[in-house]
């Protein structure tokens, strides 16, 4: 097609007139823009629920052998903590928050394919949560996020458990399959597959992988779920049921799904890098099809969670070494990004600096991870501090950093009101340093001989004979367990002050190139006033702007 | 949705229909996974097991099904000539075979219903018995819910939902309906048959 | 921009960089290497020395990659960082890739991973597959929420108590089970001085080997999760000399076969108040104070001795001083569970006499 051609189509398409009143606007909304702020507060609330479990987790391990929670409480605690994290948290803010707030602007699009499954979606999403802590009031589940039976068969409130995650697994289901159609159709004319944005690379990938493995969590759920009402054999060998078989469907889920949580973080860190540098990303095309690789192999690895669950010898083995192999495109993306940084302009801001933290944590948190693939050093390593370590480094460090890290940098464009710098900056060092200090210590705790899911320790852990500087190593912990939550009002000082006293950004505050920033903000309801017309990649700093349709003024100076 | 589609114009109609049809593959994709996963945990119990079915356990009969699958699969034929019908515009055709289809679907149904009464086998009964019904069950279910969503199509083309060009709902309502044949071959298979 | 376009893409500044990072590196891989793992963690078994090979060439390769990422990050940022007052709207470099060094970083990688493929792969039979050298299989059975062994020779189990002689193969078949299948669950062994575990699943017998290479006694760690009593499920492994052993055997022998061992324990004088202190400890995991009917995972022991609803004890003996002395010394299985005997829960004598005292004084 010609340009004219493409210019033609691209401005075809017509505007919808926004809806009116508080309601169509606001609660039952149709808008990608609204609906992803919706995503954001109700996971915000979730994070705070869960953070405190984590903190009541924490003062619990103060002391071997605590008194303030029974070990009933204490496993209802991490349990609800683990599921609300990953499943109220993490995948709800980077496909519903993020995917729904970027993507659609970033590919050129009035909205997602199908807003009004968008809506539905969001909407299954706040009685998940609920039901999943409602079940304190029956005795919440006490097997941690991973519910293994038989013993989760025991605990009655494992079934509004199932019904909540449930409902979570076939909202993300829809979004996915949405997302999917939205950025195979949707994308603004002349937008080819290498010239998107890398964060929509990510949230394709992840849009695949929630539509296919969550369909079978809720496979399994629904077994679970009857099993417990109606006592339906599957998983519990009382019943020549087998526990085994509950721990391979539960992780070709969960497997992927640690994807699902990481990779549109991923796609962040590859936004904020080239904007921030100032030059174009390292390994455009490697870091995308890397986000692919990844995507596929995460289907073949789920065993490596099972390397102690009496599994054959021969079956151990391919799952090895495919876990490890996706340290290689992993690994990849990482050595790409820090080559970004070689030679760049670099602004020293926010979003950057949790980009950073990112990537160390990140590289840390692999690492363990591949450790943790080795099947002999796992059958020392599963089930203890250490497994605890190593998730909380790719998880906080690497999508809870990155979450962060997106926060800041797509603020302006959500509210049109900046962030405070000064508190940002002292948010990441407070947040950075604390993360470490809770996080590392314990893998060595974990080496030595501390198992997860305990409410009482052995004495020797009060300390342990590494580090003679930290004598009571899961004091230390705690502490740093309580400095790390605290850390996390200095964001939601920042946010609220913002509201009011927040620098006024213009459409493009950091002078980016993706098309999100083509438009004012907040954007509009119909997002761009005519659709765009992209004719180069987005990271080209230094050349004028890839678009037709839009001004060059755009390409706007930073402010900060 | 299809109303709507009346009023925009011819390209916008093709695009909004290519993305629908696109979501609906994608919705059956995921479909299929949770008849997978349902039918791993069935291979699964099944190589774990000396003997299958286990010990004391029947399977169910083979000549009931075979009947039954076979008023399953005429179901697609009628639903393929009823498309046949649609597109040449032949509507007086196009009902009949709907009707036949939903009648055959309502046969396939009643037929199950006997078999699940007629079984010595519970749900709870054995790993057997709970991967048999739950599977069984989960595919009755989809075709309960494809023969309610064809009568839904075939009312709307009475009210005149659908034009000679823009039918999605009827396309949608095919493929779900052949979806459900496809799975009923694996099943039978899995069930019946190995 | 262009200005720097004229000097070579890779400073002296640059190389410099890069020779004092490899020399942290190799001073880190020096200290991964004297690393004593033994004195940190004893290698008590024979596996273990292969496993921490594992561990140290891990580390060893892990140290240079996270030295070299987080090395040049930071320095990447203090080099090229924008100061104050300098242009804000310059652009960095244009260079988009480099097939060169991207081949190098994906196969330096596959590479490492290969080799800790290949390793893991020659240790992993070590542990796995049987030997005919084994000169005895016992049976670990898991409970909630004790180890059980069986040697063939004992009539009797041993609760939580493992003997090993040193130096001589020993398989064990882990399972689970409780006397009412229903209530089983998945736990797991593992003693971290072997670097051996192994989950234990009902229905399922998964035998490990074990070469004990070390005397002493470590810990037996339940590592999956079993219920409100998953915390305190540690036993303990004996390490000892093959006539140690041998003795231990013999006297085990010995107490089976003379029934009832020692001379029952005396229940007078018990402190209330100690006892209380006792059952907070070792008892409240799987009991309340409350009325029988509240269960955790056994009855509630409120009204023990005053219980119209309840006359008699779970063994079906009235509910008297001795008898419940009886219960807590020998433990009891019956309809609601398994109740731990008093070397799982680890009590002297006297301890036994200070908790009936304190069951005593419940009732008000
Ligand atoms: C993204 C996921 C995620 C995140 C962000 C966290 C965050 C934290 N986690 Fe979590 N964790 C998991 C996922 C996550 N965790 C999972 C999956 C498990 C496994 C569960 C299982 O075994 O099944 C687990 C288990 C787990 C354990 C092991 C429990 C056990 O096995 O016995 C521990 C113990 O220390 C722990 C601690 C913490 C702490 C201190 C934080 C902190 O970072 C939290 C900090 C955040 C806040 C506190 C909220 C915001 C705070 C405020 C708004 C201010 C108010 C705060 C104060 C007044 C202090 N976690
Ligand atoms: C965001 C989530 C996330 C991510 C991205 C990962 C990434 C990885 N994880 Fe992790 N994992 C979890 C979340 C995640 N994990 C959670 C929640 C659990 C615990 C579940 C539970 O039981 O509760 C877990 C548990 C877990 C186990 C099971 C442990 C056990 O219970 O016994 C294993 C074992 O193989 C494992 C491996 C890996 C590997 C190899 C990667 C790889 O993808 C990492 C790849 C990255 C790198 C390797 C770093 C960058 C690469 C380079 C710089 C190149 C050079 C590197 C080398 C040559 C090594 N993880
Ligand atoms: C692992 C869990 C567990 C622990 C720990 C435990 N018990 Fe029990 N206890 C049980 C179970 C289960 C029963 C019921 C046994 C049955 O009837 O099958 C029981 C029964 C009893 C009974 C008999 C109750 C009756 O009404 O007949 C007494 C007395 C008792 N326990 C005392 C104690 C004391 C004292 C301690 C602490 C030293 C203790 N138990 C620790 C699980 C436990
Ligand atoms: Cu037994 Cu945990
Ligand atoms: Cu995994």
């Amino acid at each position: 097609m010609t340009i004219s051609e493409l210019q033609r189509e691209a401005s075809h398409a017509h505007i919808h007139p926004p809806p009116q009143g508080f309601v169509s606007r606001y609660v039952i909304s149709f808008d990608h823009k609204v609906i992803a702020v919706q995503y954001f507060i109700t996971s915000g609330l979730f994070f705070v629920l869960a953070g405190l479990l984590a903190e009541m987790i924490r003062a619990q391990l103060m002391q071997p052998h605590n008194t303030l929670l029974s070990a009933q409480t204490f496993s209802e605690a991490y349990s609800v903590h683990g599921s609300a994290m990953v499943w109220l948290v993490i995948i709800p803010v980077l496909t519903g928050g993020f995917g729904n707030l970027a993507m659609p602007l970033m590919i050129g699009a009035r909205d997602v394919a199908f807003p009004w499954l968008n809506m539905f979606s969001f909407w299954l999403f706040p009685p998940a949560g609920i039901l999943v802590f409602l079940s304190f009031l029956y005795g919440a589940p006490q097997a941690g996020w991973t519910e293994y039976p038989p013993v989760s068969l025991h605990t009655p409130g494992t079934a509004l458990w199932c019904a909540g995650i449930f409902l979570i697994g076939v909202s993300s289901t829809i979004t996915g399959i949405n997302f999917m159609v939205t950025i195979i159709k949707m994308r603004a004319p002349g937008m080819t597959w290498t010239r998107m944005p890398l964060f929509v690379w990510a949230t394709l990938v992840t849009a695949f992988l929630s539509a296919i493995a969550t369909a079978n969590l809720s496979a399994a759920l629904a077994a679970l779920f009857i099993e417990k009402i109606f006592h339906v054999p599957f998983y519990d060998p009382a019943n020549g049921g087998s526990p085994v078989l509950w721990q391979h469907v539960f992780w070709f889920y969960s497997h992927p799904a640690v994807y699902i949580m990481i990779l549109p973080a991923f796609g962040i860190v590859s936004e904020v890098l080239p904007t921030f540098v100032r030059r174009p990303i390292f390994g455009y095309r490697a870091i995308a099809y890397s986000s692919v690789a990844i995507g596929l192999v995460s289907f073949m690895v789920w065993a490596h969670h099972m390397f102690t669950s009496g599994l054959a010898q021969w079956v151990q083995l391919p799952f090895m070494i495919l876990t490890m192999a996706v340290g290689i495109p992993t690994g990849i993306k990482i050595f790409s990004w820090v080559a970004t940084l070689w030679r760049g302009r670099i602004r020293l801001s926010t979003p950057l600096l949790f980009v950073i933290g990112f990537l160390s944590c990140f590289t840390f948190g692999g690492i363990t991870g591949v450790m943790l693939a080795s099947v002999p050093a796992d059958i020392h390593e599963h089930a203890t501090y250490f497994v605890i370590a190593h998730l909380h480094y790719v998880l906080f460090g690497g999508s809870i950093f990155g979450i962060f890290a997106g926060l800041y940098y797509w603020w302006p464009k959500m509210t049109g009101r900046l962030l405070d710098e000064r508190l940002g900056k002292i948010h990441f060092w407070v947040m950075f340093l604390a993360f470490n200090a809770t996080f590392l210590p314990m893998h060595w705790l974990g080496l030595l001989g501390m198992q997860r899911r305990v409410a009482f320790y052995d004495n020797q852990f009060e300390g342990t004979n590494l580090l003679p500087m930290v004598a009571h190593t899961n004091v230390f912990v705690s502490i740093s367990a309580f400095v790390l939550g605290l850390s996390m009002l200095i964001f939601a000082y920042n946010a609220l002050r913002s509201a009011t006293r927040g620098q006024v950004a213009g459409p493009n505050p950091w002078g980016a190139r993706t098309l999100e920033w083509m438009t004012s903000s907040p954007p509009p309801y119909y997002n761009f006033a005519e659709i765009p017309l992209v004719l180069h990649g987005p990271y080209d700093y230094g050349k004028p702007l890839p678009y037709a349709n839009i001004s060059q003024d755009l390409a706007t100076e930073p402010v900060d | 949705m299809a109303t709507h589609a009346i009023s925009i114009g011819d390209a916008e109609y093709q695009e909004v229909r290519s993305h629908r049809l696109l979501g609906f593959l994608f919705f059956l994709i995921s479909d299929t996974i949770i008849f997978s996963s349902f039918i791993f945990s069935y291979l699964y119990d099944r190589s774990a097991s000396a003997v299958w079915p286990p010990l004391g356990i029947e399977r169910p009969g083979l000549y009931l099904a075979a009947v039954n699958s076979i008023v399953l699969f005429g179901s697609g034929v009628t639903m393929h000539l009823a498309m046949e019908a649609w597109r040449h515009a032949n509507r007086s055709r196009f009902a009949g075979f709907m009707i036949a289809t939903i009648v055959l679907g309502v046969g396939f149904l009643s037929g199950q219903a006997y078999e699940y009464t007629h079984l010595h086998d519970t749900w709870w009964g054995s790993v057997f018995g709970a991967s048999f019904f739950t599977l069984t069950g989960l595919h009755g279910f989809h075709v309960f819910i494809g023969v309610i969503f064809l009568i839904t199509v075939l009312l709307q083309t009475r009210r005149g939902v659908y034009d000679q060009s823009r039918y999605f709902g009827l396309t949608a309502a095919t493929l779900y309906w052949h979806f459900v044949d496809v799975i009923w071959v694996a099943l039978f298979f899995l069930f019946y048959v190995y | 921009m262009n200005e720097t376009r004229s000097q070579p893409l890779l400073d002296t500044e640059f190389w410099s960089v890069t020779v004092l990072l490899t020399v942290i590196s190799a001073l880190l891989m020096w200290g991964v290497v004297i690393f004593p793992i033994d004195a940190w963690l004893p290698e008590a078994s024979t596996v273990s020395k292969d496993i921490d090979f594992i561990y140290r060439f891990m580390a060893f390769f892990s140290v240079p990659i996270l030295v070299y990422v987080n090395g040049y990050i930071v320095y990447f940022m203090w080099r090229y960082h924008v100061a104050k007052g300098e242009d804000r709207t310059a652009t960095g470099s244009d260079i988009h890739d480099h097939p060169g060094l991207e081949a190098a970083w994906t196969i330096v990688p596959s590479i490492l991973m290969l080799i800790l493929g290949v390793l893991s792969y020659v240790v992993l039979p070590k542990y796995y597959l049987a030997s005919a050298a084994s000169v005895a299989t016992i049976e670990g059975i898991g409970h909630t929420f004790f180890f059980e062994f069986r040697y063939p020779g004992l009539a009797q189990p041993v609760d939580n108590d493992l003997h090993l002689p040193v130096g001589k193969q020993v398989t064990i078949d882990l399972t689970s089970s409780e006397p009412d299948i229903r209530n089983a669950v998945i736990h797991s062994f593992w003693v971290p001085e072997f670097r051996v575990k192994q989950d234990m699943i009902p229905g399922m017998i998964v035998p490990i080997h074990i070469t004990p290479a070390r005397i002493g006694t470590f810990r037996i760690i339940c590592t999956e999760f079993c219920g409100v009593g998953h915390s305190d499920m540690v036993g303990k492994v004996v390490v000892e000399s093959q006539s140690d052993f041998d003795n231990w055997f013999k006297s085990e022998q010995h107490m089976q076969s003379n029934g009832a061992t020692q001379a029952p324990i005396s229940i007078a004088g018990g402190d209330a108040a100690a006892g209380g202190q006792k059952f907070a400890a070792k008892c409240t995991t799987c009991h309340g104070t409350g009325a029988f009917a509240e269960r955790k995972v056994g009855p509630g022991l409120g009204n023990l001795f005053h219980d119209p609803d309840h006359p008699t004890l779970v063994t079906g003996k009235p509910a008297n001083a001795d008898d419940v002395a009886d219960i807590i010394e020998h433990g009891f299985s019956g309809d609601l569970g398994t109740m731990p005997n008093m070397q799982v829960n680890q009590l002297t004598p006297k301890d036994v006499a200070n908790l009936v005292a304190y069951l005593e004084s419940l009732h008000k």
